[in-house]
């Protein structure tokens, strides 16, 4: 749910980025976070368990410059990943305007990829969501590690409606930022086409 | 269901505005913030220039969220004011007009019994805008001197929204 400031001339937007646990969420804000001057980003928040597993969510507030004089900011947020976390899960997708899902590429991880996906589905629907009609950008993640399984064949198990694909290394920052301009360029667009 | 963004034009905001200014002023709060249920700050007041104003709009809003899982699970529809005690600062936070909601931070000057009584005023005069704002925004009524103009969005070009994906750089 896009926010629209006259006033202040900005717009404010979210972006959920949403996968199975520890599949690489938190460690894509944690790099768009580095790699982001002080004066464009705001506090990034972790909610996080004693062991550094998300416990509700991962904020990072983010100012990605400007649109016809206004301000467009982004705010990224993170799910916790873990299958018992799932009410927190749909609360963190309220007024979400773009998704990204985080895929875990490696072989023994295909079935909570599918599961989250299909978590992720539900959870929209029952926040008046489709994801069929909505910003979303799916990212392979991990295609560092040896056991994963081919880019082109996860991105056939994976892929929901022809959304853009990107594999990723996020501990080294690889992809990171080519998955946020996409998720927030269909954002922009998908603006445009429902104002 | 989510209805849609919201788009808040400037005599809407002075109106949200004055109400915080008179309420910050009424409880001598450090902060009166109204933020969305997206966890976006709408506006703000109060002298309090050192508390992170996005990190608190975000957390209260998943605060109001998280609580009203808490609610539905009790069997409740929802909990329409939370209020965090502490031993210096106090934080209030109420529901307004559905999609919003009212902070307060305040010290123990003022009583909390007086807080609830004057937030009640102003979440009163709150949703009345609100309810207003949003009604408009679902009507797609987005000019400020209410001449018809199309939406700031549907003006989003092709190239100025590749120039600033493009530009993003972030550093």
């Amino acid at each position: 749910m896009t926010f629209i400031n006259y006033v202040a001339r900005e717009l404010n937007c979210k972006i959920v980025y949403y996968g199975p646990g520890l599949g690489g969420k938190t460690t894509n804000l944690q790099h768009v976070y580095s790699i982001t001057a002080p004066e464009n980003k705001g506090k990034m928040i972790s909610l996080a368990t004693e062991t550094e597993r998300t416990l509700f969510f991962d904020f990072l507030p983010i100012d990605l410059g400007q649109i016809r004089g206004f301000r467009t900011r982004f705010h990224l947020y993170t799910v916790p990943g873990q299958v018992f976390y799932d009410a927190s899960r749909k609360l963190i997708l309220r007024g979400v305007d773009g998704v990204v899902f985080v895929a875990d590429s490696q072989e023994e991880r295909l079935d909570a990829n599918l599961e989250s996906i299909a978590n992720l589905q539900t959870n929209l629907k029952e926040q008046g969501f489709d994801l069929a009609r909505m910003p979303y950008v799916l990212q392979l993640n991990k295609r560092d590690l040896p056991n994963v399984i081919p880019a082109a064949e996860l991105r056939k198990s994976l892929l929901v409606k022809g959304e853009p694909v990107f594999e990723a290394i996020a501990m080294r920052g690889v992809g990171v930022l080519d998955t946020l301009k996409a998720v927030v360029r269909q954002v922009l667009i998908e603006l445009r086409k429902s104002a | 269901m989510d209805s849609g963004n919201i788009v808040l034009q400037e005599t809407d905001y002075r109106r949200l505005q004055s109400i915080l200014e008179r309420t910050q002023k009424d409880l001598r709060a450090h902060l009166v913030m109204l933020i969305d249920r997206s966890g976006h700050q709408i506006a703000c007041e109060g002298p309090d220039q050192e508390i992170d104003q996005t990190a608190l709009a975000s957390l209260a809003a998943a605060n109001v969220a998280a609580t009203n899982g808490l609610a539905q699970i009790v069997g409740e529809p929802g909990f329409s004011v939370l209020y965090h005690q502490g031993s210096h600062r106090s934080i209030h936070i109420s529901t307004v007009a559905t999609r919003f909601s009212l902070v307060l931070v305040f010290d123990q000057t003022v009583a909390s019994g007086v807080v609830r009584w004057k937030v009640r005023r102003a979440t009163f005069f709150l949703d009345e805008i609100l309810s207003e704002v949003v009604k408009m925004s679902e009507r797609q009524h987005t000019s400020a001197d209410a001449a018809n103009e199309p939406a700031l969005t549907t003006k989003f070009t092709d190239e100025e929204i590749n120039r600033l994906v493009g530009e993003i750089n972030l550093k």
